[in-house]
């Protein structure tokens, strides 16, 4: 259930450009409103890739999201 | 009777700066070479002069994203569209400047789809998917200024489990083949994808390639032996970074018993490169 909501809002982040712009000016505001444990809400907001990759988050997503992607 | 004038597979990424970035000079020199070879692949598969060319590749969670994952998917109408990635960083970088917009082979795709449906394969169609780099670097790259004929776009689940199976894709080959020997057009396949590379699609082992897997894989490929590549399983996809080697194995079933000849490999670390074409003229 979880992993579906991370790679939902993983692809939001690549695929939606306002969406992506609310994410890096407020994450916890922007992700207020979708279904996360609070472990994925946490690496969400300090953008841990790693972390939300290991929480099931598709490795290709995390790599390609603009401005937020790559290694 | 139709037949397939051209088969090959290669890897998928042929944009050098993304491998100057990732890997620097020795990472860009190499898909400098594999550029090269696939080039004059493409001038053998340009000579052939295919009615259509049928790609197989993965979705890079770009298209289907995850309210719905087919395992295998046909794309069917009249024309497909180049994904749009807005400030693409990455491989989606590949897809810069190449035209927006690919004719469809629709008799052939609606033949493979629906007798698919006839015989037991209950394939997805899309009449709105775009293709991202795994279909469009490759066919930029074999036909660069030369016209590209129509294209049927295979799509295979490389990346969310459960995958199907690779004797699965194998079989879907074979019908694959099938289809075009029924048919009245000369065909090209080609696979895209690989060789081994995200081990377990995981972040921490981004960079690590598994060389002796890829080079068994290749051997078997070069003898036409196709059953320890059928007999593949998820898990030794999945831990050695092979997720891509499905697209292949349709590949592999389209052509069987054909054998491939090597025209590159070459061991980078982050992932081997390779391209290979099967003798089917």
């Amino acid at each position: 259930m979880s992993r579906y909501e991370t790679n939902v809002v993983l692809y939001r982040l690549k695929k939606d450009a306002a969406f992506r712009d609310r994410f890096r000016a407020d994450p916890r505001q922007a992700l207020a409103d979708v279904d996360l444990t609070d472990e994925e809400r946490e690496a969400f907001v300090r953008w841990d890739a790693r972390a939300l990759n290991e929480l099931g988050g598709s490795l290709h997503l995390l790599l390609s999201i603009p401005g937020l992607g790559g290694h | 009777m139709g037949r397939i004038v051209y088969a090959a597979a290669m890897s998928h990424v042929l944009y050098p700066d993304y491998y100057g970035e990732n890997v620097g000079p020795h990472g860009r020199r190499m898909v400098e070479a594999l550029i090269d070879v696939v080039r004059a692949m493409g001038r053998t598969l340009a000579a052939a002069a295919p009615d259509a060319l049928v790609v197989i590749a993965d979705d890079h969670l770009n298209v289907f994203s995850f309210d719905a994952v087919p395992a295998l998917c046909v794309r069917i109408g009249r024309s497909v569209s180049r994904m749009v990635q807005d400030d693409a960083i990455e491989f989606d970088r590949a897809l810069e400047g190449l035209p927006e917009r690919y004719p469809v082979h629709e008799d052939l795709a609606n033949s493979i789809l629906e007798k698919g449906l006839q015989s037991g394969f209950d394939f997805a169609a899309s009449w709105s998917a775009p293709l991202d780099h795994a279909f469009l670097s490759p066919v930029s790259t074999l036909y660069g200024d030369r016209p590209v004929p129509p294209l049927v776009p295979f799509w295979v689940n490389c990346f969310v489990a459960p995958q199907p199976t690779a004797q699965r894709c194998f079989a879907a080959g074979c019908h694959i083949a099938r289809v075009v020997t029924e048919g009245p057009w000369k065909v090209g396949v080609i696979a895209t994808g690989g060789l081994s590379h995200f081990p377990e699609l995981s972040l921490a082992r981004v960079g690590q390639s598994d060389v002796a897997f890829d080079r068994r894989v290749v051997g078997w490929m070069e003898a036409g032996d196709t059953e320890p590549l059928t007999a593949l399983t998820a898990k030794e996809l999945h831990e050695s970074g092979s997720h891509e080697l499905l697209n292949w194995l349709v590949l592999l079933g389209a052509v069987s018993p054909a054998r491939a000849r090597v025209r590159f490999f070459g061991e980078m670390g982050r992932i081997d490169l390779a391209a290979l074409e099967w003798g089917v003229a």
